[in-house]
């Protein structure tokens, strides 16, 4: 009897440990994304800085980045000139901001002291940020040329981290 | 909601819509109180993202603040609390819901404390059985005990 106990004493007390383990050195706030592999959400939004309206369907058959960022996010201030400078060094590659939950003065004013490459959009109501499943920002996707999601990024990107996650979207 | 439709429109702004996510409305548009409790009830059951275990209708993030208020305007259009609940799912996996569905790891979380319970009680009875049909202990002093003897010859003496 006390060994059929120990035994199933040992048992639950490996599982726990197990679990514990496993999660050990994961990102708590880390969310798999389920649309790796699946189409990215189309959208229509405007542009805050350039003024033009972008649809990310008429962006099939180039490798899009979408990066979800606002300008009270402080990390996100870290983050956008390593945006900026890729942008300019990968002309083939589109990247799209896109804003929610601020306004277009305070967007403008962030891209006139830090600089701009590409377009910016206002998503006002949050609600493109609800359909990627974006869960803080900044937060990027990567879609490959056919408009598949191939990679999401949590935080502020390195260009180490963005050149690895767009290489998934050039395979 | 129709106000801010057309002005979508007229600025040529399309964002991901429910219906080429999780289909056509299939309940009741709800107005109201009605809609506030439903609201309410549903933000209760969605996690959210930004927090520590907190559901959406406790968050005091944007994040939340707009989930929330998606999950009234879908109850407005008249999809169903399942369509609602599939619909933040397919966007955030079942990371998302409060509630775990009874399928793969998670099925775990509902199995397994019914599981420790039954063991519990299978080892309890099992243990009762035991003591039940467990032989009376014996009273009976042993003959050849020394120490009683020498007790009973002192005895005896005084």
């Amino acid at each position: 009897m006390n060994r059929t106990v120990l035994i199933i004493g040992i048992i639950i007390v490996a599982a726990i440990v197990f679990i514990l383990f496993a999660g050990l050195g994961k990102d708590p706030q880390h969310i798999d994304s389920p649309l790796i592999g699946k189409p990215a959400p189309p959208f229509t939004l405007k542009s805050v800085n350039t003024g033009e309206t972008i649809d990310l369907q008429s962006l099939r058959g180039k490798p899009v980045i979408v990066n979800f960022w606002a300008t009270w996010c402080v990390p996100c201030y870290e983050e956008h000139p390593t945006l900026v400078a890729n942008a300019r060094q990968l002309p083939n590659v589109q990247f799209i901001g896109v804003v929610f939950n601020d306004t277009e003065e305070k967007i403008n004013r962030f891209l006139a002291e830090r600089g701009s490459a590409y377009p910016t959009l206002l998503d006002a109501n949050g609600k493109t940020a609800i359909a990627y499943g974006v869960g803080g920002v900044p937060e990027t996707y990567f879609i490959n040329p056919a408009g598949t999601i191939v990679a999401k990024f949590e935080g502020p990107l390195s260009t180490e981290q963005l050149q690895e996650n767009l290489a998934k979207a050039l395979r | 909601m129709i106000a801010t439709f057309f002005f979508l429109a007229l600025l040529q702004i399309k964002v991901p819509d429910a219906a080429a996510i999780v289909g056509q409305p299939q309940g009741v548009p709800l107005t109201g109180s009605q809609l506030e409790q439903r609201t309410m009830a549903i933000s209760a059951e969605l996690r959210c993202p930004v927090c520590q275990g907190l559901a959406i209708g406790d968050s005091p993030s944007i994040m939340a603040a707009n989930m929330k208020a998606q999950v009234r305007e879908l109850l407005e259009r008249g999809y169903t609390e399942e369509q609602i609940l599939s619909y933040f799912e397919k966007s955030y996996g079942q990371f998302v819901l409060l509630k775990p569905k009874f399928q793969g790891v998670n099925a775990l979380v509902w199995i397994l404390p019914i599981a420790v319970l039954a063991i519990g009680f299978v080892l309890v009875v099992s243990k009762a059985k035991k003591l039940e049909v467990a032989p009376a202990v014996k009273s009976e002093e042993p003959a050849d005990d020394p120490y009683l003897a020498r007790v009973r010859e002192m005895v005896d003496k005084s």
